[in-house]
């Protein structure tokens, strides 16, 4: 990236770093080009210590090893009674929350606003190689025994290099990066085989108190199945960690991957170990490490006591504050490695007496790589490059996944899917995790791979009798928009092609779609339609699956971009929201 | 290992009558066949139309999403000293909406030192799981919990 002397005094500034450092000559020349990438750094890293124990957070990193673009929702709808929390805010409605100015380092990372022009002042986000300096910063400043971190899960899948080395390249990044403890959730999409031998090649340890055997036949019947907890001494405190993975991976996830474990949110379970470890471990702090997804934990903190810290997962959410429920302090930190969240806590007479928080964005232009790094990256990635650096074609617009019903690079996949099968009605998964791609931009295998690089890829096309369609639709409709965050699971809206509907968000269960359309006519209930689907569940309840022509959805998609070359995806939402006026609405719905 | 031989335990007596409801994610008119019991008819079965008091003394566990609609745990654990003079005498396990709602069926004595029972039972769709305990004294006291039935699929 080019960085002129303009683009500097808005990185300055947008670090708030004028006022420190006082009048703008300091950045003029090439001396202030080397002063700003200091500053710079600095600054990321810049925070206000607390105590003398720190816990470094990740979460939900989908395997980025390598830095990347991930642009944050512009359409975040939830169900009334959540609009404008936090966990339900995107676009200006999060810049208002946080008092976050447009234009600024802070609103590229945590906002869609701007995005594509941020993106080439601010350059790309994340991977290993920059996340390592701010740890070893950290490290430093505080001294290693008294830091550790913590990663929340979600970190095993999501790119090629994860699949294709079935989470090792991963966990390798993790050894390096200094993963101290995790939990999980599309880490069981390895199978149980595999992460046992993963968590075999970790350093780190993996604990959770909410998976157990469910096999009645078995000796473990109704045993845990990973440690429940961990106990460590950081600057001369004692902190029990607890660990909660995703309570509902077998739901989420095919149950083959998990048969004979059981999951669950488990809150009861939960309050006997906090008990357990403030009576008999006489543990000083209490941090859950969870992948419950962030409103889920602000109702768990209504549920359990004596927790002091809910380090959570699973929504992808970039929580520059903390949120208190209850004395429980909440944080999570964002996804696709962009931050690491720093927590501080000062810790006297065995209780937490103050506490400090900051998000600190992985710029990947502001922090130099550390080599060691970099080679890491180079070396998993080496047997794969010619395959990954493909160029399949361009993209006219913007690529991009999140948002709640619709977005541009689903509906590219969606395109794919209909070419190639020939269905009336396609579903695609409503994942969090997956890339972007910059107008212009070219569209690598790898980055296909980084929207579809799952364990169970198969795209199956087989009928279901309209009615089944319409009921399946409310019934993941009720997943998302659900007023209880404990009966939600933590997506968005499954996205269909071929089709569109109205939606009623306030709507009770089961009556909130209207006006569905299949190829341009109404849903006929009693009509059986051909329908594709990957990475999901619904081909258990089809009939007439046509076994022959079933592929992995990153072949179909890249196929059709191969063919196509250039791709010009619409922005526009095959999906009309009925009671709300925008994407990103404020509290009481207003836009 | 107290817990996990007392669960056991409790498998090997059980007296378990778990009735079988053709279930399916999606099928809103199950069960219309022979095996049907609606809720009200099956709590007046049991009760002989007694009321039925709300009580916490009664701890139902059921998870807030069911793993898989077709075989949903269920503990009841009441809370009760088991003498002679006063025990629980029966935990009945019902669902709401099942075509058959009557579940489960156990009848204990001061023997079984615990007023527990715990088993899996099917839903047909999300509705609430109901406990249904029977005390010496002839009365009976009730507890109802929500389990989510949904195909689910998301990440």
């Amino acid at each position: 990236m080019e960085i002129d002397r303009r683009d500097f005094l808005q990185i300055a500034a947008s670090l708030g770093l004028l006022g420190a450092v006082g009048g703008t000559n300091l950045f003029a020349g090439e001396a202030g080009k080397e002063r700003i990438k200091k500053l710079s750094f600095s600054n990321v890293v810049d925070f206000e210590a607390k105590g003398k124990a720190t816990i470094l957070h990740i979460c939900d990193m989908h395997a980025h090893i390598k830095p990347l673009y991930w642009r944050e929702p512009s359409t975040l709808i939830s169900a009334k009674n959540l609009v404008g929390t936090p966990g339900f805010i995107c676009g200006e409605a999060f810049q208002k929350h946080y008092n976050i100015q447009p234009g600024t380092l802070d609103a590229y990372f945590d906002t869609h606003n701007d995005f594509s022009e941020l993106a080439k002042k601010f350059g790309k986000m994340g991977g290993i190689a920059h996340m390592k300096p701010i740890i070893d910063h950290v490290k430093k400043e505080r001294g290693a025994k008294n830091v550790l971190l913590l990663d929340s899960g979600d970190t095993w899948q999501g790119t090629a290099v994860a699949l294709k080395t079935a989470g090792e390249a991963i966990v390798d990044a993790q050894n390096y990066l200094g993963v101290d403890v995790m939990v999980g959730h599309w880490e069981f999409t390895y199978g149980k085989e595999r992460v046992h031998e993963l968590i075999g090649k970790l350093d780190g340890e993996f604990i959770s108190q909410n998976v157990i055997d469910n096999d009645p036949f078995s000796d473990d019947f109704e045993e845990l199945i990973f440690p429940p907890y961990s106990i460590k001494e950081i600057g001369g405190a004692k902190i029990g960690i607890i660990g909660q993975s995703f309570p509902f991976t077998s739901t989420a996830n095919p149950k083959k991957f998990t048969e004979g474990w059981s999951f669950g949110l488990r809150h009861e379970s939960l309050q006997e170990y906090v008990n357990m470890l403030r009576k008999e471990k006489k543990v000083d702090c209490i941090v859950v490490l969870s992948h419950d997804g962030f409103s889920v934990d602000q109702e768990l903190a209504k549920k359990v006591t004596g927790v002091d810290f809910i380090l959570s997962g699973h929504t992808h959410d970039p929580s520059p504050d903390p949120i208190i429920v209850n004395d429980t302090v909440i944080l999570i930190s964002g996804s696709h490695g962009k931050y690491v969240g720093r927590l501080d806590i000062d810790i006297k007479n065995k209780k937490v007496v103050d506490y400090n928080f900051k998000l600190m964005p992985v710029a990947s232009n502001l922090i130099p790589a550390d080599k060691a790094g970099v080679d890491l990256v180079e070396k998993w990635y080496k047997p794969y490059n010619k395959e990954l650096n493909e160029v399949l074609g361009t993209t006219k617009g913007l690529l991009y996944k999140r948002d709640t019903f619709y977005s541009t690079f689903d509906s590219l996949i969606g395109m794919a899917i209909e070419d190639e099968m020939k269905s009336d009605i396609n579903f695609n998964p409503g994942y969090r995790w997956g890339t972007t791609v910059l107008p212009g931009g070219d569209i690598l295998k790898d980055n296909v791979y980084e929207m579809t690089a799952i364990t169970y890829p198969e795209v199956y096309t087989f009928d279901l009798k309209g009615e089944v369609i319409f009921n399946l639709m409310e019934d993941i409709a009720d997943n998302v928009f659900n007023a209880n965050p404990l009966l939600q699971q933590g997506g968005d809206m499954s996205r269909v092609t071929g089709a569109s509907y109205s939606i009623t968000i306030s709507a009770p269960s089961g009556k909130r779609i209207s006006d569905f359309m299949i190829g341009g006519k109404p849903i006929d209930m009693k009509k059986t339609y051909r329908v594709s689907s990957w990475g999901g569940n619904l081909q258990n309840v089809g009939e007439n699956l046509d076994e022959k022509i079933i592929r992995p959805v990153y072949e179909v998609v890249s196929d059709y971009i191969r063919k196509n070359k250039v791709v010009d995806i619409s922005m526009e939402s095959n999906v009309k929201v009925l009671d709300m006026d925008c994407g990103c609405p404020v509290k009481g719905a207003k836009c | 290992m107290e817990r996990r031989n007392f669960i056991k335990s409790m498998c090997a007596a059980s007296v378990v009558a778990a009735i079988a409801t053709p279930s399916s994610l999606l099928a809103k008119d199950a069960a219309k066949g022979k095996n049907v019991l609606t809720y009200d008819a099956a709590v007046a079965a049991i009760t002989g139309g007694k009321a039925a008091t709300q009580s916490d003394k009664i701890k139902l566990t059921v998870p807030e999403i069911a793993e898989n609609g077709a075989v949903v745990p269920v503990k009841v654990n009441v809370e009760s000293p088991m003498t002679d003079a006063d025990h629980v005498k029966a935990i009945h396990v019902l669902s709401t909406k099942n075509g058959n709602a009557r579940c489960a069926d156990v009848m204990l004595t001061p023997m079984n030192a615990k007023g527990y029972f715990a088993t899996r039972i099917k839903l047909a769709g999300t509705q609430d799981v109901v406990a249904l305990v029977e005390l010496s004294d002839g009365s009976f006291l009730t507890t109802a919990k929500s389990v989510k039935v949904t195909i689910g699929g998301c990440g």
